[in-house]
């Protein structure tokens, strides 16, 4: 009896075991939640993650090369905004809407634009050499250039 | 301001009807982003009136703002801001210019201001009306007094700041500010000395802040120096006060996520000179000590809630006694019902009572150490805004 049970039990924990690890092989391929992405201009392949956030936070206005940043957002309700929010800006969106609050009602500065649709996000970093902007992971990025977060 | 107000549409044409510089749509003339609210409060205090008569209640707490703001080029920006607002018998929704200024952004790191500018004191100082801005309702008011506002808040002049990222070690935030300060006259009724006149010939200051490398936390310091000089009357007969000012306080911060801690210490000293001493004395130093820390927490996109302990000591050399300091603890609840309208709710359990009005509460200054030693205020306070 003891055998039996051995016998099925060892191949029930290895499936479940390559059922496991199978699992996650799927996850890792799945498109990420947002991609950066910049005008094809930019020479950038990598961008540092505090620079982004400056950037978005608009403590940095220019690139290294000296261009003019443009950042530009998702919508707040949008799941990428809130994905790079917390990772990049390392803030909820609700905190980074009330650091705005702060800088344009004290007439420091005013946030970037914010757009509804990736297409219109894409269309943005278009029109400027120092644009910046993120879309979600199904976008269609032929058109610019996705730079990695280092 | 008008001028100001003037030229900025002159450049930027009406708004509303302009294209972006930074317009997804694209265009050739830069917009005007405007942005506003209005805010509506009521206090309740148990014993004692507090910033309004709150003993009975009031809703003697109004502030309304409307600003405008345009960036002709990526380097100048231009902005105003009307504000009223009516606090129990100040204000009185008097639209006055805010702030008003020009901006130039030679590069991150040096950048000037010129016009009416907000004062970089402390943390916060700059949203001290901006109740959107924030969790509490009441600043912390041991460093952030309403009371003191119109010194406080904005000064016309000058402004040199910047950005300075220093790789690992961080970034350096700094700003520089030189101008004057302009001052309602305070309401008066039933003091033997009227003010008929308040002028401050100088305020220069700073504020230093620190980005540590932790991520979120930062650490820095605010000095400002200022003179205000009052031509006052005491029984028919005019002299003056030039009360001298300085004050410093020390800030840090930590923010990230959805979390907030904050604190801040700093002390501010006057003295007052008399040109009449047999009318009216004059007073050496006193330095006031001022502290504050802060908790808050956003729980969910519509729900925050914050506290915070700040204590207030008039004079540092003599810090007991009723009237000698105040201790506050404030507890904030915040709901955001919608992207554009939130709801407070306030309540503070004060100790001692150094922070109130006397003429406020119909007592002279010497009184005051005769009142009760624990009271509570509750506040309530909804605002709109775009």
């Amino acid at each position: 009896m003891r055998r039996f049970q051995l016998r099925w039990i060892l191949p029930l924990l290895a499936a479940a075991l390559a059922g496991a690890l199978g699992a996650s092989r799927p996850l890792a391929a799945s498109p990420p939640t947002y991609r950066l992405i910049v005008n094809p201009k930019n020479d950038a392949t990598g961008v540092d993650r505090r620079f982004v956030a400056d950037a978005f936070l608009k403590k940095i206005t220019r690139w290294p090369d000296g261009e003019s940043v443009h950042p530009v957002d998702l919508s707040a309700e949008s799941l990428a905004r809130a994905r790079f929010s917390e990772e990049v800006i390392r803030r909820s969106v609700p905190a980074v809407k009330s650091y705005w609050q702060q800088l344009v009602f004290s007439g420091r500065d005013v946030p970037p634009p914010e757009l509804d649709r990736d297409e219109d996000v894409i269309a943005y970093v278009l029109r400027f050499p120092g644009g910046i902007g993120y879309v979600s992971g199904a976008a269609d990025v032929d058109r610019v250039k996705v730079v990695t977060i280092k | 301001m008008l001028v100001f107000a003037g030229a900025m549409m002159v450049a930027t044409g009406p708004p509303g009807a302009a294209a972006a510089a930074d317009r997804p749509d694209g265009g050739g003339l830069p917009a005007v982003d405007i942005h506003g609210f209005v805010s509506q409060g009521a206090i309740k205090s148990t014993h004692y009136n507090y910033l309004v008569n709150s003993d009975r209640g009031s809703f003697d707490f109004t502030e309304m703002g409307l600003n405008f703001t345009t960036q002709p080029t990526d380097k100048l920006r231009l902005g105003f801001q009307l504000f009223a607002r009516r606090l129990g018998t100040t204000g009185n929704f008097s639209a006055k210019a805010d702030w008003f200024y020009f901006d130039y952004r030679w590069r991150d790191w040096l950048g000037f201001r010129g016009g009416r500018v907000k004062l970089p004191f402390g943390l916060y100082n700059e949203i001290n009306d901006v109740d959107a801005a924030r969790t509490p309702i009441l600043l912390p008011q041991s460093i952030y007094p309403l009371s003191s506002r119109d010194f406080l808040l904005a000064q016309s002049g000058g402004e040199l700041y910047g950005y300075v990222r220093m790789g690992n070690a961080g970034a350096l935030e700094y700003r520089l500010y030189g101008g004057a300060v302009e001052v309602d006259i305070p309401a008066q009724a039933g003091s033997p000395l009227q003010i008929t006149a308040v002028e401050t010939p100088y305020v220069v200051g700073g504020r230093l802040l620190w980005e540590t490398p932790v991520e979120g936390l930062r650490v820095g310091g605010s000095a400002q120096w200022l003179r205000l000089d009052l031509n006052v009357t005491a029984a028919m007969m005019p002299f003056t006060y030039q009360i001298p000012a300085s004050l410093w306080v020390s800030s840090v911060e930590y923010a990230a996520h959805d979390l907030l801690l904050a604190a801040e210490y700093g002390r501010w000293r006057s003295s007052a000179e008399s040109s009449n001493d047999k009318l009216s004395p004059s007073m050496g130093n006193v330095t006031s000590e001022r502290f504050y820390v802060l908790a808050g927490y956003r729980f969910a996109r519509w729900f925050e809630a914050s506290a915070y302990y700040s204590l207030l000591v008039k004079d540092a050399d003599h810090p007991d006694g009723v009237a000698a300091n105040q201790h506050d603890w404030a507890l904030t609840f915040r709901f955001d019902i919608n992207a554009h309208w939130l709801v407070k709710l306030e309540e503070h359990y004060m100790h001692n009572a150094a922070a109130l009005d006397p003429a406020l509460n119909g007592v002279v200054p010497a009184d005051l150490y005769k009142l009760d030693q624990d009271w509570l205020v509750f506040l309530l306070k909804t605002t709109a805004y775009f």
